[in-house]
């Protein structure tokens, strides 16, 4: 069985994760990030192929697409293309702290982390309980449009479906929200 | 619609979090703050809500989606500044377990999406529901979207004139990029949905939990 992560090294790695986070937004030479890049490849071996591909999937899309918009548009109205020193480093900045993001997440069990503050803990539980019923509540419904139409549901259809799921979501919101407070209060919180 | 981490500097960032942390605090012990009993399930599902509302994706013509945004809700429901709170954790669980948005731009998104967005709504929603009450709330809806979407785009727009070494996209191209969906689609997607969803949770008598 795989040994749990210590939460005291779980706390340090999520203080790490933000100080490093902010540095390494500050940054905009393209040497130094390719410099912590590799650092972080090296620090981070264990998942790193896994990692990478996630942070690719999260901030490719977004980056190129504007990164390619901004090119046109300054190469059209200005007749020139713009450096791309800015550009590259742009890429480099948000893909290092999407790997480092994933890549400290990845190695903190944060339930156990922050086991030293219950409210944040009861809060973190209680968010991600309600999330998942609520979700499967979701899923449901969506299933159930797509199995009442002869075709494929259009955005009218869907905004239609989600209004009337939220009326659902609500009360069964308000309803856990009223149980779980119960609950802890007979457990004397 | 988040911005994520890297485009914005930590000298935009950091007074972000300067703005948004007392108003983090004031929203928690104005709204929240009772004992935790009381308190904490409402924040959780609230926020629940507005997360799982999130992930309901819009089928739009030509073969894309977008998706709800829907905390304004929680704006027209209970208060603007639940709204901030529960939405400010929803970037938050989206940032620490699903790589969206990202921490040091939190503060950001937040007062965006979670703060002018549905603030701008709300106030909407106010001035014209003696009117229609259904035109107010697609208004709501529709205004929410685009406040947000300018406050988004004026933070990047604002970035590249700081330092456009650092964010090399002209206000234009982010103006235009993010707008232009958020007018045609996204925006009436959001106001549809408001009038949808609201009118469709007051016939079902919701009352709500005490916020």
């Amino acid at each position: 069985m795989a040994s749990r992560p210590d939460p005291r090294r779980g706390r340090w790695l999520l203080a790490a994760w933000v100080t490093a986070a902010f540095a390494l937004s500050a940054l905009r030479d393209t040497r130094l990030l390719l410099l912590a890049l590799l650092l972080l490849a090296l620090l981070f071996r264990r998942g790193l192929w896994r990692n990478l591909w996630r942070t690719l999937r999260a901030v490719l899309p977004v980056t190129a697409g504007l990164s390619l918009a901004s090119l046109a548009f300054l190469r059209l109205t200005g007749g020139e293309w713009p450096p791309l020193g800015p550009y590259a480093a742009l890429a480099l900045r948000t893909g290092a702290i999407g790997l480092l993001t994933c890549s400290v997440l990845d190695r903190v069990d944060l339930l156990r982390a922050l086991a030293p503050y219950p409210a944040a803990t009861r809060l973190l539980v209680v968010t991600l309980a309600q999330i998942h019923a609520l979700r499967l509540l979701a899923t449901d419904s969506r299933d159930g449009l797509r199995s009442r139409l002869p075709r494929r549901p259009g955005a009218l259809d869907v905004v239609r479906n989600a209004g009337g799921i939220t009326a659902t979501l609500f009360a069964l919101s308000a309803r856990n929200a009223r149980d779980i407070g119960e609950a802890m209060r007979s457990r004397g919180f | 619609m988040h911005v994520p981490d890297g485009f914005i500097s930590p000298w935009l960032s950091l007074p972000a979090y300067a703005v948004a942390a007392p108003l983090w605090a004031l929203a928690a012990r104005r709204h929240f703050g009772r004992a935790s009993a009381e308190s904490l399930p409402v924040v959780g599902s609230l926020t629940a809500l507005a997360f799982v509302i999130q992930t309901i994706m819009i089928p739009v013509p030509g073969g894309t989606s977008t998706h709800l945004v829907g905390v304004l809700l929680l704006a027209l429901l209970y208060h603007p500044l639940v709204a901030f709170l529960c939405e400010s954790l929803v970037l938050l669980v989206q940032a620490l377990f699903f790589g969206a948005g990202g921490v040091t731009v939190l503060a950001i998104n937040a007062l965006a999406m979670g703060l002018l967005g549905p603030l701008a709504g709300w106030l909407a929603w106010r001035l014209v529901r003696r009117l229609s009450e259904r035109a107010a709330l697609f208004l709501a809806g529709w205004v929410s979207m685009q406040v947000a979407t300018l406050a988004v785009a004026g933070a990047l727009g604002l970035q590249h004139r700081l330092d456009p070494d650092y964010f090399p996209m002209p206000l234009a191209v982010t103006l235009t990029g993010m707008l232009v969906p958020s007018l045609t689609v996204a925006g009436v997607v959001e106001g549809l949905y408001t009038v949808f969803a609201l009118t469709l949770v007051r016939k079902a008598g919701f009352r709500g939990v005490e916020a």
